[in-house]
């Protein structure tokens, strides 16, 4: 997002010097044989059925291990706080108050998610930990399905756009002095419902899936969850990315089409990119499947900096 | 530069859309909170130990379900979609499963991370207690000051009040109970006279041959302070029964799950903020 508006963009690469021509294959057969991996899609999606299915767990066979829901959790009796929840409660209980209350698991909670987050990549936590980004996930398939019948039209909208919801849920959580958005926020919805029964609120999922299958590709992950605007902001500088390596890449543009957020892999674009390497910025969630899918390893995560010192 | 500008026009719409969308949902908002939040507190709409008043309680609340968890007689629930704004907070069912006041440290209230189950002061009662205690004490090596801060620390639980439906209790009426007060299929559980027993008997394991029903009175965490079977004579020389709830009710419930009358003649009304 910064600076590449008065960058030079590099010169393109000849056919030479493209990544299928030097393993000695066409362009068809090179992608065909080393793309479309599922390794990091695998490791992902066990993460996150396992950390849902440790809350679970924990209240059905009262285990202790990981209690309460994705809003508001203690692991092994360790606070964690959902950061966009701090923000709503902090903004009212200043206005009313309240705050001198508040205690200091709460602090420990809000401090230690931001802290692990900055380190690990801001919105991590959607495609690792969020049950509805999988369900998201199956939706956006069916959604692609249907898109390549012409049942469907693709709708895309700004991704800024976020930004404004973000600022309007914080102003609507002052203004009606309650914690608005999380009754309709899809990940404690969806966290309380696996966990303690499911209720009559899962109808809002339902709608909000429909939709996305239907209309717009992702419409609640790109353009509205002010949950990933906050953690997009928490891992702003994340050391935890996805670089890119333009001599290993074809331009073949499989990665933008699996991404969630593909104004973030503009460089991939034939004659974008202004240098050699380029990192993912804050908006990418870290899933790996641009990863997978890459044929030639031009995408893989990295730590910033340390890569370097090794 | 024409597509920017597109870029930019196709911004402010759905900007325009998404303001306009959120300026709906307070409407919404404002209106269910006022409505709802009434119709709670009409309904006797009871809040685990230690929740602050219902206007503050439906903000500081974030809807984790810690209290939930760590309930060992799994009194407290998730307030449905009906609640309107409520909805995912938690609430006690008195009837079905009643706070029974068995655990050590009121831990719904300890556990609470936004102070929704307000801490300090039972912390504080505690405290005080314990200095008491120890000047009183001080000489006595085997005292346990435990159970003191325990005691004092329920105390300060003041979830609502219970009150004695009069004309269906079974004592006003000079009735006698015998039996399962809620029958064999009842899953409630009230530990609290036991203490903390391991294994505690569910109220259907429970026989009561009462030539006057105090049932309520005999199941009250709180023992003497709270609620008692008042006898008065009458002019003609008979004895009226009747439950009295003294200053000592905290209004946990239990009162209102033992009781054998198909409606329970004695309800608990939450305390209005």
């Amino acid at each position: 997002m910064f600076g590449k508006k008065n960058m030079q963009s590099l010169p393109v690469k000849s056919k030479e010097e493209m990544p299928y021509t030097k393993v000695g294959l066409s362009f068809k057969a090179w992608r065909e044989k080393f793309g479309g991996r599922h390794k990091w899609r695998t490791i992902r999606w066990a993460v996150l059925l396992g950390i849902n299915g440790l809350f679970i767990l924990s209240f059905a066979l009262d285990l202790s291990m990981l209690e309460g829901s994705l809003s508001g959790s203690r692991l092994i009796g360790f606070y964690l706080m959902d950061p966009f929840n701090t923000l709503q409660q902090l903004i009212i209980s200043f206005y009313t108050g309240h705050w001198v209350h508040l205690t200091m698991n709460f602090v420990i909670g809000a401090g230690t998610i931001f802290v692990f987050y900055f380190l690990m990549g801001g919105r991590t936590f959607c495609s690792w930990i969020c049950p509805y980004h999988f369900l998201a996930e199956w939706g956006e398939k069916l959604h692609n399905y249907l898109v390549k019948k012409k049942k469907i039209e693709e709708h895309t909208y700004n991704q800024s756009l976020r930004y404004v919801f973000w600022v309007g849920f914080l102003l609507l959580a002052f203004f009606t002095q309650n914690i608005v958005f999380e009754d309709l926020n899809p990940v404690g919805i969806l966290s309380r419902a696996m966990i303690y029964g499911p209720g009559l609120i899962l109808l809002w999922i339902l709608l909000l899936i429909t939709f996305e299958i239907v209309y717009s590709k992702r419409f609640w992950c790109r353009y509205v969850c002010p949950v990933g605007a906050t953690y997009s902001m928490v891992g702003q500088l994340s050391p935890l990315a996805v670089k890119f390596d333009l001599d290993k890449c074809a331009h073949c543009l499989d990665c933008q089409n699996v991404c969630l957020v593909p104004h973030e892999l503009w460089f991939v674009e034939r004659g974008k990119a202004t240098s050699q390497r380029h990192d993912v910025g804050a908006d990418c969630t870290r899933c790996g499947l641009c990863i997978d899918v890459c044929p030639g390893h031009a995408l893989n995560y990295t730590i910033k900096g340390f890569d370097r010192i090794l | 530069m024409a597509k920017q500008e597109l870029n930019r026009r196709q911004f402010l719409k759905s900007g325009a859309i998404a303001v306009g969308a959120m300026v709906a949902v307070g409407a919404g908002v404002g209106y269910l909170q006022k409505v709802t939040t009434e119709q709670r507190i009409n309904q006797k709409f009871l809040r685990p130990p230690g929740a602050i008043e219902e206007k503050t309680f439906i903000y500081a609340c974030i809807k984790c379900g810690l209290c939930i968890q760590i309930c060992p007689v799994h009194a407290i629930k998730f307030a449905g979609i009906k609640e309107g704004l409520a909805y995912g907070t938690p609430y006690i069912d008195a009837r079905s499963q009643a706070c029974d006041l068995s655990c050590d440290s009121i831990q719904c209230v300890e556990t609470c991370p936004t102070a929704a189950l307000y801490f300090v002061p039972f912390k504080n009662a505690g405290e005080k207690a314990i200095e008491k205690y120890d000047k009183t004490h001080a000489a006595d090596p085997n005292y346990n000051p435990f159970p003191v801060q325990i005691k004092a620390m329920k105390r300060q639980v003041k979830m609502g009040l219970a009150k004695v439906n009069e004309e269906t209790c079974l004592a006003v009426q000079g009735k006698g109970f015998k039996g399962i007060p809620r029958g064999t299929t009842f899953k409630g559980i009230n530990r609290s006279p036991y203490g903390n027993a391991p294994k505690a008997t569910p109220l259907r394991d429970k026989q009561y041959d009462e030539k006057i029903c105090d049932v309520c009175v005999k199941e009250c965490p709180m023992g003497e302070e709270a609620l008692v079977l008042d006898k008065q004579n009458r002019a003609d020389g008979s004895v009226a029964y009747s439950p009295k709830v003294l200053d000592g009710c905290v209004g946990c419930g239990v009162c209102v799950m033992v009781c054998p009358t198909e409606e329970p003649s004695i309800i608990v009304e939450p305390v209005k903020a």
